[in-house]
């Protein structure tokens, strides 16, 4: 460095051009809260991995059912309890996905164990291939035979493919875990937009006019927190029709105030702010002051929040379906195929792994980006 | 695979062996009642520690005989106290603190009985025949709150629904203890199963010393309680654990054998088919899931429930008539639906299909034959025919597209089954749309009083043996009708089976023959299934009677065959 | 301090109120009754046994009757279970829930500490990625699915503990566990960023300048005031447990208040509804209060005050 300084020639070097309009210009184009936040969360991979995931599965949940083949409440007792089967993974056996079920079964000896398969398999003797594990010397269930049923073929739907299998009622899981999904971000959504809404409202009048305003919402507010959001949202579910609304209904009754604190606190900090001062100061009405320089910069608390919220309602949706209080059937959502499919974890897993995988997914995804989007819009955080 | 069967098999080893200690211990404690039933040879081969181990779906609401109104309280107040007479083998009639048949007058009013003189108390006190009076009086008092107190006594004993609500004193009732061994009743009209009604734990006497002693907290623990009957309870662990252990006290604790009964609660059916497995519990309840499973297993056991269920079809809704006033359209919906799949597929618990509204092997008649036997199906699934009475009904109706709601329950069982019936009925009835409406049951029986439905899922538990039961639920404005139906003619058989018949028990047979046929025929109802349940049980639970109607259960005569599990 | 304190406390009492109020109104909105066997009886029959409710009353009447009991402690009886007192039920199983509770939060916040630390002291190593892994999945992954997945593996398929039911220390092992989770999870992610923030502090700067051991500095100055801020968690971390118990007692179950609470629910047990809600309330509200007064003690940059 040192060196290089002295090579230069003084020459080289004149006057910048500064005039008095030109001062106030930027060298290079200004970026935006908003451009700023974007270009850091490009170079974000969990949070893009996080955001295609998402994109997903939104778009499987709205055209997965109506590409289906089947409705989500379209029921044949004919073909109740079948396995997943999966179009060209069904080749790969290790999946489990060929829509056969296998099943160890023990006798005395191996005709006695292939005799219990038989019964457990519909009688449908062609379509059950046996494997004998232990011959067995003749002592109390001492031999072992694994059984696979091939029951696509024994019911004679070798060309239906149930991808996620089907419920005791025969009907498509696929169907109706895509169906369910898209019904728990619809509550979820639902729920986190009305909460900003009420939020923001209520957090912004507070802060925005202050004094006994203020102070009368914030003693109302404290007293609504003490309330434990759980109980009175169970209680608001018993007291309404069971529904898609009456769960956004309780979910965004004690939802609100923690957007409304957080904005209030935002916008106290930002009034006093000089840019407010001097928009005042020059005669901006109410209105424009808050549209132009208040909103914008609560935005990205805003925005953080909401994705912060929506994990959390899509949780409480499949606590309340899990305890009971949920949709009311034939509709899912992944609570209420969560808590069916626990009734059979033992029987048919598979019931409850589906919507389990999917709702612990969707919930990491959506904590990835509300992770991701709090670091870009909150540079101090930055790494 | 290989690898966690061994840590099962060993585990199970563990447990067994700790179990097995543990039985032990409390059996040497217990006396020598092993010892007792394997040496009786006439009562088959007790061996082994007689211990049972059994799951109970929930905390049991009351132990107190008064109250008890579900099925776990009227369970085991059974078994810790004994009326006159107890359920034996088949819903037979055997010997309690009674001795002897009744005495009963010519116009079947008066019912007096005998009672024995060797009964007592866990106390030492005698059983006398004022026990009973204290107890009847305390299951019809106001002040008590009980359920079944107005509902068993009204109708049958004197006065009884007068005192129940306040018009009458206590002891109008008519019940007296003529002295410490006669116990005298009279009737407000001829009850010809009046003694089966004596085995339901309201009838069951009570200690008055003891109960005012424990005042507000009787029956509440344990030690609040006080036994006439083959067992006592020693241990009460709130919403977890109970025991129950042999009352050496009762009159005819010869026979009884087992030595004690532990019970564990346990909600969820995965749960307790995991500790039968384990051995930790000798008989554990399935549900459909499982029995899928486990229908082949020696340990499999269906056991019929008396419960008749069926779909109310209402005719006149809130004061407006209902699609379901032409009897085309009730015929249509009562045939529509496939019972077989129902029945096999989604409920799957044992249960059966039913086609008529009396259970099987709940009644027989004089003639010895089953009342379904002798009335056979009465209206079938005929898909057929549905469709062809649908199409009468909507040219009758002049309607095209017809909508009906359907009113249940709120329990998954409910679910799926609503589930089904929507889809068989919009399927088979071409135009129908059926508006599903799941409440809770509190709710449903709120909207059922109000007759504010067009169907109901519904069903019917009798709490005694007699046909009565079944066949008083439709007659025009009775408490459980509220859908409208009336038919002069099954009222009038109805009638005259509790009224001139009353004596007569074979005109009183035809008489309800001939009502369930008048009310199929009406399609007024449409049958759907008759209740069952399913269990994993030890071949080691010996002597268990299952009873059509009070405690589901009986084990005064029950031993535990240990070898039997074990071969 | 006391100032603050007392206003906290009428708070408290408006909250309690308030919620009472609420509960009883939506209760009485509600059909709901002490009768199992409703079908079976007349309505006059029926009549008799609200007597001894007091469901005939006026509905003001049943409101201070109601108010009264609460004051004197006194939860009413309930509807299922005859003539046993709310309160006696609900002491019954408060053992339970406590011994979970306990054991998951004390399980939970010393494994979230650990962990937090781990990722803080070998910030963008391995570690700090493994953990962050364990506690994004455990704050996302719903209790009752890690609930399942232990049952299913830990019990049922390896048959290493009992699948379910109380009897003893080795049944409260995996629901504890499961409950755990979130307390972890959370306690992980709050310890790494507030580490890494204190570990950036100037005083820490200074003591690695002094030529401070590695550990010195972690342990003597850095654990300790990460530690302070950890306490403003701890509302919401016994929130969650609270709302973790219901399911988690269901799918183990555990005879405790959250099981009484959802079968009570399923069944329109009013009276323990709402007994139970009071409960759940003060529990909260005084958990809060006591996080709140500590705080303020342990960080003497708080002023406490009557406003925020």
């Amino acid at each position: 460095m040192e060196n290089r300084k002295k090579e230069l020639d003084k020459n080289l070097f004149r006057p910048a051009d500064r005039t008095e309009e030109q001062s106030d210009v930027m060298a290079r184009k200004s970026t935006t809260l908003l451009q700023d936040a974007v270009r850091s969360l490009r170079k974000n991979v969990f949070f893009m991995i996080s955001l295609v995931l998402l994109l997903i599965i939104v778009l499987m949940s709205i055209f997965a059912p109506v590409a289906s083949d089947y409705t989500y409440k379209e029921q044949d007792l004919n073909r109740s309890l079948m396995g997943p089967r999966i179009p060209v993974l069904e080749n790969i056996s290790f999946l489990g996905l060929d829509g056969t079920q296998t099943k160890t079964f023990n006798g005395n000896n191996v005709q006695a164990a292939e005799m219990k398969a038989k019964m457990q398999f519909d009688n449908q003797e062609d379509f059950i291939t046996f494997e004998t594990v232990n011959e067995g010397d003749g002592s109390r269930n001492s031999a072992e035979v694994k059984a696979t049923y091939d029951k696509y073929a024994a019911k004679g739907v070798e060309d239906e493919y149930f991808y996620f299998g089907t419920d005791r009622l025969g009907r498509d899981v696929w169907t109706r875990v895509w169906d369910g999904t898209r019904v728990s971000l619809l509550i979820a959504v639902a729920a986190a937009l009305i909460d900003l809404v009420i939020g923001v409202a209520y957090g912004g009048i507070a802060a925005y006019y202050g004094g006994r305003v203020d102070n009368y919402m914030m003693r109302f507010l404290e007293v609504i927190i003490g309330i434990p959001n759980l109980v009175v949202v169970i209680l608001m579910i018993l007291i309404l029709d069971p529904g898609i609304w009456a769960i956004i209904i309780a979910l965004t009754i004690t939802g609100w105030t923690s957007m409304a604190r957080i904005v209030r606190g935002e916008v106290l900090k930002l009034k006093g702010h000089e840019f407010v001062l001097a928009a005042r100061t020059l005669g901006a009405p109410n209105r424009k002051i808050i549209a132009r320089h208040l909103v914008p910069n609560v935005m990205g608390l805003i925005i953080v929040n909401t994705m912060f919220s929506i994990p959390s309602a899509i949780f409480f949706e499949a606590f309340l379906s899990f305890i009971g209080l949920g949709l009311p059937s034939p509709a899912a959502s992944l609570g209420t195929l969560i808590n069916d499919g626990f009734k059979t974890l033992l029987t048919t897993p598979t019931l409850l792994v589906f919507p389990a995988v999917i709702i612990s997914v969707l919930m990491i995804v959506f904590n990835i980006l509300g992770d991701g989007l709090r670091d870009a819009f909150d540079p101090k955080m930055r790494k | 695979m290989r690898k966690s069967n061994w840590l099962l098999l060993a585990l199970v080893l563990v447990l067994s062996s700790f179990l097995a200690a543990c039985s032990g211990g409390s059996n040497s404690s217990g006396g020598s009642g092993g010892g007792e039933g394997s040496g009786d040879s006439a009562s088959g081969s007790a061996n082994g520690d007689q211990v049972y181990n059994l799951t109970i779906g929930d905390e049991i609401p009351s132990m107190d005989s008064s109250l008890a109104d579900d099925q776990y309280g009227i369970q085991w107040t059974s078994e810790i106290q004994e009326g006159l007479y107890r359920l034996a083998e088949d819903g037979s009639l055997a010997e309690g603190i009674a001795t002897g048949d009744p005495e009963v007058s010519e116009d079947g009013l008066t019912w007096t009985f005998t009672l024995r003189e060797d009964a007592e108390w866990e106390n030492g006190d005698p059983v006398t025949a004022n026990d009973f009076v204290y107890a009847w009086q305390r299951a019809i008092n106001p002040d008590t709150g009980s359920e079944y107190g107005p509902y068993m006594m009204g109708g049958v004993i004197k006065n009884a629904t007068a005192v129940n609500t306040g018009e009458a004193e206590l002891d109008e009732l008519g019940v007296k203890a003529v002295d410490d061994y006669t116990l005298e009743v009279q009737l407000e009209k001829p009850v010809p199963y009046f003694e089966s009604l004596t085995t339901f734990p309201t009838f069951m006497p009570l200690n008055q010393k003891f109960v005012e002693e424990q005042g507000e907290n009787y029956a509440l623990e344990a030690d609040n309680l006080l036994s006439n009957g083959p067992f006592k309870m020693t241990e009460w662990n709130h919403g977890s654990t109970m025991q129950f252990v042999k009352n050496d006290t009762y009159w005819d604790a010869d026979t009884v054998q087992l030595e004690e009964i532990n019970l564990q609660v346990v909600k969820d059916t995965a749960t307790g088919v995991n500790l039968y497995d384990t051995g930790a519990v000798d008989r554990t309840s399935l549900t459909a899931e499982f029995v899928d499973q486990r229908i082949n297993d020696e340990d499999y056991l269906p056991v019929p429930d008396m419960a008749s269920w069926y779909l109310k079809l209402n005719q006149n809704r809130m004061g407006e008539e209902t699609p379901l006033a032409n009897e085309n359209a009730r015929k249509a919906v009562a045939q529509a639906i496939d019972k077989d799949g129902l029945v096999n597929v989604v409920l799957n618990n044992g249960s059966t299909v039913s086609n008529g509204l009396m259970p099987k092997d709940f009644v027989k008649g004089p003639d010895g034959k089953d009342f379904r036997e002798t009335n056979g199906d009465l209206l079938t699934y005929d898909a057929e025919a549905a469709k062809e009475a649908w199409a009468t009904a909507k040219e009758e109706l002049g309607q095209d597209e017809i909508t009906l709601e359907i009113l249940t329950g709120d329990t998954d069982l409910s679910t799926q089954m609503v589930d089904y019936l929507k889809e068989q009925l919009e399927t088979n009835l071409e135009g129908l749309t059926v508006d599903v409406m799941q409440v809770p049951f509190q709710q449903r029986l709120d909207l059922d009083t109000a007759g504010d439905f067009d169907i109901e899922v519904s069903g019917w538990g009798p709490d005694y043996i007699d046909p009565y039961t079944f066949m008083n639920l439709f007659v025009t404005d009775g408490e459980n009708n509220r859908m409208a139906y009336s038919s002069e003619e099954y009222d009038s058989l109805v009638e005259q089976a509790s009224t001139d018949n009353a004596t007569n028990p074979e005109a009183r047979w035809q008489n309800f023959l001939d009502a369930e046929k008048v009310l199929l025929e009406d399609a007024a109802i449409a049958p759907l299934y008759q209740a069952g349940y399913s269990y994993l049980q030890s071949p080691k639970l010996q002597g268990v009677f299952s009873n059509p109607a009070g405690n589901d259960f009986e084990y005064k005569w029950a031993y535990a065959d240990n070898a039997a599990a074990e071969e | 301090m006391a100032r603050y304190i007392g206003q906290r406390v009428i708070y408290m009492i408006i909250t309690l109120f308030l919620i009472a109020t609420i509960s009883f109104v939506l209760m009485k909105l509600l059909p709901g009754s002490p009768l199992a066997n409703a079908d079976k009886l007349t309505e006059a029959q029926q009549e008799v046994i609200f007597e001894k409710y007091g469901l005939n009353d006026p509905i003001p009447v049943q409101y201070v009757n109601y108010l009264g009991g609460l004051i004197q402690g006194d939860l009413g009886i309930s509807f299922k279970y005859d003539n046993r007192g709310v309160s006696d039920i609900l002491a019954d199983r408060i053992g339970p829930s406590a011994q979970l509770g306990i054991q998951a939060l004390i399980i939970g916040t010393v494994l979230g500490i650990l962990l937090g630390l781990v990722s803080a002291i070998y910030h963008n190593g391995i570690s700090d990625y493994l953990s962050t892994i364990v506690a994004v999945l455990g704050t996302s992954i719903p209790s009752f699915v890690f609930a399942g997945l232990l049952q299913y593996f830990v019990a049922v398929k390896w048959g290493i503990l009992p699948v379910a039911t109380w009897n003893g220390f080795e049944y409260s092992i995996l629901p504890t566990i499961a409950l755990a989770i979130f307390p972890m999870a959370t306690c992980a992610r709050f310890m790494r960023t507030e580490m890494i923030e204190v570990l950036n502090e100037d005083y820490i700067t200074t003591a690695r300048a002094k030529g401070l051991a590695g550990t010195a500095i972690i342990f003597k100055h850095g654990i300790r005031n990460a530690l302070i801020p950890l306490v403003t968690i701890l509302g919401p971390l016994a929130v969650g447990l609270l709302t973790g118990t219901l399911v988690i007692e269901q799918i183990f179950s555990v005879p405790g208040i959250g099981e009484q609470f959802v079968t009570s629910v399923t069944s329109n047990d009013f009276p323990i509804i709402m007994g139970t809600t009071m409960f759940f309330a003060v529990v909260f509200i005084v958990m809060i209060l006591i996080i709140d007064i500590l705080y303020g003690l342990i960080d003497p940059r708080i002023r406490l005050s009557g406003k925020d």
